[in-house]
């Protein structure tokens, strides 16, 4: 089944909100979401949905989207899969747009994966590199096998195609001029979901605030080898006035919250300094610090992969290594103070 | 609902990471090489579906689409306890991007008349996760990604699921039939009893369903993949010094010349 792909125009970003705060990944996708419009010479549209979020779909504007489409209604907040996933496919089969981008967010992904479906599109997962060629079709591209390669994935006679991309992947920048009136470029679609067609209900939602580790010039990132105590990798991070990140293993132990965990299933980040002490340099965690500028190794283990991935490396524990590098740098800033 | 719930168990074949290798004149992946081993999330899916057994009864079935030898992942679900395994095999499912590969598991899952499907978080060699939601809008079905930990409601035909989600948790209840994807390391895997190995490795013999089987012979395939690997290019890797010094001292004037 192919359908008419000529029929299909506009570049789509997903702008995922919670409690009317929007995920820094969807302006990270909305930047490039503008490359990709210029390029193709097609329209570059937001698609905002929860309850009462008209001022996003302004924020949208000003950052640089052509047009907003708004769903607002009580049923999208706070999200859940089914009336995302309903409202999504008709606004796809009304409207036909050529490219979909997606955060890879929890939210994101599960999100993405029920939309594709019924779109017949698809949908090339974790892109770290988005382009279009000559004739406009989407080149998403896809480190796999731990980065040793690159697979460039397209859909040539699908449409929507369609791609989640992680945090931290693309680069925000800053708004754009203040358009005069953002809200003319807004439109209100109609809501085709009804609360009692649900097929699940959200009983309780615990959330705080979530860092975004994904700017930082410096980062420290603890591992499993930290054995429960993060303190000399806070206190280093405090000292260089940079994030504490962490693996998946020490986000699973409960030690770090789950929005500071880097790799593939977490952030990327690209600071100047990466310090990655007792982190075994898992391919999944190389993934999400593979940009940094220099990285630095503290593992007890010489042969630790992380020494290959690591401009500088110490063989030591970091529970002296990180205190004696600590006091390096405070001594240092108290000389120049 | 007396009897209990059907559960089914989605568990993948995936090459072992650490043996790929790439063809360096080609730039072409070597999973021949690599021993076929079990997605290891999906352990945490065969655990899952196990507890769920038995907090309300019934049955658990694993389901794996692949070649004949993807056997021995239902064998290995088997021998940790689930009570039956359907191998969907046929030449017609080669080159299914997630599309047509979340049909056939839908469609499997449909014919067992699921009441819950269980699934890993993600695989370890494609690693898309779009799997288990594409199973649960194939069949419009309910959806709980990311699931930490669940808490059946048989009685109000609804499964409720812990999910991890951005600065925290959220527990949403969601009616059967639902499609469920355990988040990794969500629990601890119990290792397979020594006689149900013995059973699983001997006596078990999966029931086999093709894609004629299940009604979508013209919808499965690389024909049928929207997504096509278009070039896949050995990626340069990041240079790195690579130098290894003795003492802290030295350590920080190489992280003085970056900050
Ligand atoms: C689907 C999937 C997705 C994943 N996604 C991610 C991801 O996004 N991010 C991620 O990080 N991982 C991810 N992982 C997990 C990954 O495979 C590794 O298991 C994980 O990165 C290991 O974390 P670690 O290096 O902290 O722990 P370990 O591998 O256990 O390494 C600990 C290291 O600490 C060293 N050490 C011990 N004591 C000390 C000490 N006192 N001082 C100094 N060094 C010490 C040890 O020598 C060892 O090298 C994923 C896995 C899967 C299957
Ligand atoms: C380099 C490369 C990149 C690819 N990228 C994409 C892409 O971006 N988009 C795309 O649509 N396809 C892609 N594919 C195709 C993809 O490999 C298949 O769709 C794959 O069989 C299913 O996707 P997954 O492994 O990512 O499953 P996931 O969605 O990651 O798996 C999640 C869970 O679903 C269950 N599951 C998945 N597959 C099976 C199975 N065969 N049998 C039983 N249970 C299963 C398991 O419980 C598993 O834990 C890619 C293939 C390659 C080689």
């Amino acid at each position: 089944m192919s359908v008419d792909i000529e029929a299909y125009e506009d570049v789509w970003v997903f702008v995922e909100q919670h409690d009317g705060v929007v995920a820094p990944v969807s302006w990270e996708l909305l930047a490039k979401g503008r490359e990709l419009a210029d390029e193709t010479g097609e329209d570059l549209v937001a698609l905002v949905m929860g309850d009462g979020v008209s001022a996003l779909a302004e924020a949208a504007v000003s950052r640089g989207a052509d047009r907003a489409l708004l769903a607002d209604d009580p049923v999208f907040e706070p999200y859940r899969a089914d009336p995302y996933g309903e409202q999504f496919r008709a606004l796809v089969e009304e409207r036909k747009p050529s490219i979909v981008l997606i955060g890879g967010s929890h939210t994101g992904r599960d999100f993405a994966g029920r939309v594709a479906v019924p779109a017949h599109a698809g949908l090339t997962a974790d892109c770290t590199e988005l382009d279009v060629d000559d004739e406009g079709l989407l080149l998403a591209s896809r480190p796999t096998f731990g980065g040793d390669a690159m697979a460039t994935i397209k859909c040539p006679a699908h449409r929507p195609q369609m791609a989640t991309v992680r945090p931290g992947v693309f680069d925000a920048g800053d708004p754009t001029e203040p358009v005069t009136d953002p809200a003319a470029a807004v439109e209100e679609v109609d809501v085709v979901v009804a609360e009692e067609d649900t097929l699940s209900t959200v009983i309780e939602r615990v959330v705080g605030d979530v860092v975004d580790i994904t700017d930082a010039d410096v980062v420290v990132a603890g591992g499993a080898g930290c054995e429960g105590n993060f303190a000399p990798i806070e206190e280093l991070a405090d000292a260089l006035g940079g994030e504490v990140a962490a693996t998946r293993a020490a986000v699973d132990e409960g030690w770090v919250e789950p929005a500071r965990q880097v790799g593939q299933t977490g952030k990327t980040v690209r600071p100047q300094l990466y310090v990655a002490a007792g982190i075994s340099g898992a391919v999944q965690h190389l993934e999400g610090m593979n940009d940094s500028d220099v990285v630095v190794a503290v593992n007890t283990d010489p042969n630790a992969p992380i020494f290959e991935n690591a401009d500088y490396g110490i063989v030591g524990d970091l529970h002296e290594v990180l205190p004696e590098l600590t006091a390096l740098v405070r001594a240092k800033q108290e000389v120049t103070a | 609902m007396t009897d209990g719930w059907n559960i089914v168990v989605c568990v993948k074949q995936v090459p072992d990471a650490d043996d790929v290798t790439i063809d360096p004149d080609t730039g072409t992946l070597n999973r021949s090489d690599a021993p076929a081993v079990l997605n290891s999330p999906d352990r945490n899916a065969v655990e899952s579906a196990l507890e769920l057994r038995a907090a309300v009864g019934g049955t658990v079935t694993a389901i794996t689409m692949g070649p004949p030898v993807a056997k021995a992942v239902l064998q290995t679900a088997v021998g940790a306890g689930a009570d039956g395994g359907v191998l969907l095999t046929d030449r017609a499912f080669g080159g299914s991007d997630t599309w047509p590969t979340s049909l056939a598991l839908a469609r499997a899952a449909a014919e067992l008349d699921a009441d819950v499907v269980i699934c890993g978080e993600e695989s370890t060699d494609s690693s898309t996760g779009q799997v288990p939601p594409g199973i649960a809008a194939h069949n419009g079905w309910s959806q709980l990604t990311y699931v930490e930990s669940l808490e059946p409601r048989p009685d109000e035909g609804v499964l409720v699921g812990k999910r991890d989600v951005e600065g925290g948790y959220e527990r949403v209840a969601a009616q059967l039939p639902v499609v469920v994807a355990m988040e990794f390391g969500a629990n601890e895997p119990r290792p397979a009893g020594l006689h149900r190995k013995i059973f699983a490795e001997t006596e078990f013999e999966p029931v086999e369903w093709t894609a004629s089987d299940l009604g979508i012979e013209d919808q499965v395939g690389l024909a049928n993949s929207p997504t096509k690997v278009g070039g896949m290019d050995t990626a340069s890797p990041v240079e790195r010094e690579r130098v290894v010094v003795d003492s802290v001292d030295d350590l920080y004037e190489h992280i003085e010349e970056v900050v």
